[in-house]
């Protein structure tokens, strides 16, 4: 190979290389983001200060708003906010809903719903429903799990994202 | 004898001022937040002699009824000995309440509002009165 046929190869090589470097960072990050990391500090703080800080992308829109504006009685509990920190929470949880999701699981989930149908909670939906049909009720209600309200009772890496059936644990008690 | 005089003006007045006795340890913030109640309480009620952590002490654990959970005290989550982590209804962790064994606590009084306000609610169904929250921060100061 003469010098110049050498370079050639070499530009050749680095832009084949980076590109699929590029491709499989894509789908790395598709990956991820399949339910999405959550970003938001404030409702992590402030939300998860209680709960697992769920994915927004699990909820459609109205179930958000109607979540964020029924704080001084949630689910029977006081989680009141200040204005300013409720509007930013909503904010983030609106532009990260499930309706704002191209993820498979989003849209499974709001195919699962009807156009009205406003859930407050994840695991009234037929798509969490279906998902979880092969675990017995009473699997929820043991010590380490407690509810359906706690993903990474099971799902050990549902803080990333990651609900893939193959990462989850199901804890003996 | 100049250090003595001023260590017994020190003296006397912390043994003057039980509240400011109590309340130590507390930040700038937090001092001037808990002067704030007990000026509110002292207009509230007329009786009113500073606040108590032996009352505050009762409020955190007085169980009282609740639909999910029979019944409910402060101590069902943060657990009685305020030194551990507690846990949330749903199973989230709570840090330790007391300062002894959490530097955070009590040293942010938009936090320490927003949680006073939240959890009378979801243990007594409404809020704390000026009393009552001077009377538990105090019990919690104590741990």
């Amino acid at each position: 190979m003469n010098p110049f046929g050498k370079y050639i190869f070499t530009v050749l090589s680095v832009v084949i290389f980076s590109s699929t470097a590029t491709a499989d960072q894509d789908r790395e990050n598709e990956n991820s983001e399949l339910m999405g990391t959550v970003a938001n500090k404030a409702y992590i703080k402030e939300c998860g200060a209680c709960h697992f800080a769920y994915q927004p992308r699990f909820l459609p829109k109205r179930s958000w708003e109607k979540i964020m504006n029924t704080l001084d009685s949630h689910f029977g509990d006081s989680a009141t906010l200040d204005d300013a920190t409720r509007t930013e929470i909503l904010t983030y949880l609106v532009k990260n809903s499930a309706d704002s999701s191209s993820s498979r699981s989003s849209r499974k989930m709001l195919a699962s719903l009807g156009k009205t149908d406003t859930p407050l909670r994840i695991s009234d939906t037929p798509y969490f429903k279906r998902k979880h049909r092969e675990v017995r009720p009473n699997v929820f209600k043991r010590k380490s799990i407690g509810s359906p309200a706690n993903c990474p009772g099971c799902h050990l890496t549902a803080e990333q994202g990651d609900y893939d059936e193959h990462k989850v644990k199901i804890p003996k008690n | 004898m100049q250090v003595s005089s001023v260590f017994t003006a020190v003296l006397l007045f912390v043994a003057t001022s039980p509240e400011l006795g109590l309340a130590a340890g507390l930040n700038a913030e937090m001092t001037k937040y808990v002067q704030g109640l007990e000026t509110q309480a002292k207009k509230q009620e007329s009786g009113f002699k500073g606040f108590d952590p032996v009352r505050g002490k009762k409020l955190f654990f007085d169980a009282r009824p609740n639909d999910k959970t029979g019944t409910i005290s402060c101590a069902t989550c943060h657990t009685p000995d305020l030194k551990k982590s507690g846990k949330t209804l749903v199973g989230k962790v709570i840090e330790p309440l007391a300062p002894s064994a959490n530097k955070a606590r009590l040293t942010n009084v938009k936090e320490t509002e927003k949680w006073l306000l939240r959890n009378f609610k979801q243990v007594y169904g409404r809020e704390g009165t000026a009393r009552e929250k001077g009377d538990v921060i105090m019990f919690i100061n104590a741990q």
